[in-house]
């Protein structure tokens, strides 16, 4: 029979893909250090993934070199390999595996992981962004959104949000670019976002103005660490939003036509 | 897939046809059911007998009404039956003689004997309803009738074509099937001139124009848009043609049997659009411009069509592919990582919504529909919708065949659950 591309292998290849620019840029200004992160959270998210593949039969997908790249990126410096290792093992088993692998988990993998390296090693400090870095996630959002791998939506809604925010000065500039590289990294990740058009630009323009509003009144936050936890409250009210938006469509579709 | 207006234009291999249509009667032919449905019938013709073009060869068992009508005048060879007397295929073979069956349309005037007079003439199974697909109870009363004069499949043989210098009874037609529901009839065409008249198709007629991509003329995504069925909503669909063949039928008594059918694929020669009839042979058909080596002959579009030997009641497409030769088993290792715990799960793209025109919330639709959550999927509209409507997304997606049966089980699971 004949089929078609957009299997989970290819989604996922298309993203990584997106993600290059960004990987790139980060790699050659973070030189071997960052490799070593990288590879790190390489080898023990691939483990997992083998685990669950011979242990439950769950096929690995290559969505987990983008869970790796972003948990490399974002990660607290200087953790050591130990709170990586617990960390990683963490945010891939809970996050994701537990509920079948890549395209059945609720929340992204790599946010979950962010979340408890924050909230488990808060003595340690987060990572800092050069320019040429934050400025790749726009050729990353191109990519994703022109392949239709990323919910253009949720960025529209995310850069709409943001834009009127740093036009009204409550967005330091290292703070918007954190939120830039954590927007294409861990929100607009299409399986965990909302689902539904409508739920989608609510998604992004949440995720905005929860860092416009962790910015102002969260002091002492790291720039990273503000978009980790908007990320992670946004990505936790992805479901009540799509239950919204159905809700209107259903009820704007009953006006209509008298029926659903 | 940056694209704007909804819908998708899936490419497939085919070689070009030339512009001339033949008609072509083939040596045998089939009387079968709509596809995937199983009818209980009482066989009218022997085996051996002569039968007209257009003559009642079996009926349905409970509503004697409804016949199944030879497509041409010939011989009943073979009359196969399933257990409990459900009609598998009729084959007739040709012989020579133009005998033609003629209906009696005097009383085609009054809604019920239209009704009779479809139902003797054989036509009622070119139609369909919605929710759970199938030709229409015997009794049943629409809510709507779509009149699909646009089929944006891929390789589909283009309606307009079809209706040219018909104009007349397709009219008549549309001025018939309007006295078979109290709803609208909605005529859904592509963009251009109206395929009709508006005052000349009947007062409750609704032209409706689609776009272009698949799967904006796809009935159940037109359904879903413009008269979403229900479970006591029924809506009924029929091809424009059919609805010109009707119109035929009133005028003379008799129903023309043959349908622009095109037939196209990678494993052609020379793609070919002809005038033929249902039920023809599809290895007569394709005999002669067939590509060297093995090949699969499917009755529909390569989205939706299924391997078969006869063409199906109501396709206007033929699809002849190359076969898959079965490969050596993969490696263990290999198989594990790419095989194990099938189906995978949809990830949401932009091809994914576009696969079902934008007009619905895809993900959720699928995730409903995957979960099994009858009540979710019901609300967002999978009673107007059949297999065919959500191929382009099994198609996307990579995953033959899975949508469509997890589709067709709900389907039968909600039909079992509200009948009761």
């Amino acid at each position: 029979m004949i089929r078609g591309l957009w299997n989970r292998e290819t989604v996922a290849l298309m993203l990584l893909a997106a993600y290059l620019p960004l990987a790139l840029f980060w790699l050659w200004l973070g030189g071997s250090e960052a490799l070593g992160r990288l590879g790190l959270s390489v080898l023990v998210v691939a483990i997992w993934h083998l685990v669950f593949m011979l242990v439950r039969a769950q096929p690995p997908s290559l969505a987990a070199l983008t869970t790796a790249l972003a948990v490399a990126m974002l990660a607290p410096e200087d953790l050591g390999v130990l709170r990586m290792v617990l960390g990683i093992t963490f945010g891939v088993v809970m996050g994701e595996l537990v509920f079948g692998g890549w395209g059945r988990n609720v929340v992204n993998p790599a946010t979950v992981t962010l979340s408890f390296l924050g909230f488990g090693f808060p003595a340690f400090a987060w990572p800092a962004f050069d320019d040429p870095t934050a400025w790749a996630a726009i050729p990353a959002a191109l990519i994703g959104v022109a392949t239709g791998t990323m919910p253009a939506p949720v960025l529209a809604g995310a850069v709409l949000v943001g834009a009127a925010a740093a036009a009204g000065g409550i967005l330091p500039e290292p703070v918007l670019f954190a939120a830039g590289i954590a927007l294409v990294l861990l929100v607009a990740d299409p399986v965990t976002c909302a689902a539904t058009t409508l739920g989608r630009w609510i998604n992004g323009a949440l995720y905005a103005a929860l860092v416009a509003l962790f910015a102002t009144g969260w002091a002492g936050a790291a720039p990273v660490q503000i978009a980790v936890a908007a990320a992670l409250l946004t990505s936790l009210a992805a479901p009540l939003l799509d239950e919204a938006a159905l809700a209107l469509w259903i009820a704007n579709r009953r006006r209509r036509h008298g029926r659903t | 897939m940056l694209s704007f207006g909804a819908g998708l234009t899936p490419e497939f291999p085919s070689p070009a046809g030339n512009s001339h249509i033949d008609e072509v009667f083939t040596e045998e032919a089939a009387v079968r059911p709509p596809v995937g449905h199983a009818l209980h019938v009482t066989p009218l013709a022997q085996e051996g007998e002569l039968v007209a073009q257009g003559a009642a060869v079996a009926c349905l068992r409970h509503a004697p009404d409804v016949c199944f009508t030879a497509p041409l005048a010939g011989r009943v060879a073979r009359i196969t039956l399933l257990p409990g007397r459900k009609l598998s295929e009729i084959v007739l073979f040709r012989e020579p003689g133009d005998a033609v069956e003629r209906h009696d349309t005097g009383r085609a005037s009054t809604p019920a004997g239209l009704r009779r007079l479809m139902q003797g003439a054989g036509l009622w199974p070119w139609l369909r309803r919605r929710p759970f697909g199938g030709m229409p109870a015997h009794g049943e009363t629409p809510a709507a009738i779509l009149v699909m004069a646009t089929d944006t499949r891929p390789f589909a043989p283009d309606p307009r074509h079809t209706l040219q210098g018909r104009e007349e009874d397709f009219a008549r037609g549309l001025r018939a099937l309007a006295q078979l529901t109290e709803g609208p009839v909605i005529l859904c065409q592509q963009g251009g001139a109206p395929l009709v008249d508006p005052g000349a198709g009947g007062d409750r007629l609704r032209i409706v124009t689609r776009g272009a991509r698949h799967p904006q003329g796809s009935t159940g995504i037109c359904v879903h848009q413009l008269f979403p069925a229900g479970l006591e909503v029924p809506v009924w669909d029929i091809h424009a043609e059919d609805t010109a063949a009707l119109g035929a039928l009133l005028a003379t008594g008799v129903l023309p049997m043959t349908r622009l059918v095109q037939i196209a694929g990678s494993a052609l020669r020379e793609a070919r659009t002809l005038r033929t009839h249902p039920g023809a042979d599809l290895r007569q058909l394709t005999q002669r411009i067939a590509a060297p080596g093995p090949h699969v002959l499917m009755s529909g579009s390569p989205l939706d069509g299924h391997t078969a030997q006869w063409l199906a009641p109501r396709h206007r497409q033929v699809t002849v592919l190359p076969r898959e030769i079965a490969g050596r088993k993969p490696h263990w290792l290999v198989a594990a990582l790419t095989q194990s715990a099938s189906p995978k799960p949809a990830i949401p793209t932009a091809g994914l919504n576009q696969a079902f025109g934008a007009v619905l919330p895809a993900v959720p639709f699928i995730r409903a529909l995957s979960a099994g959550d009858d009540e979710t999927a019901m609300k967002l509209g999978v009673l107007s919708l059949l297999e065919e409507d959500v191929a382009l997304a099994d198609y996307v997606l990579s995953a033959p065949g899975q949508l469509t049966s997890t589709l067709r089980a709900m389907l039968e699971r909600i039909r079992s659950e509200f009948a009761a």
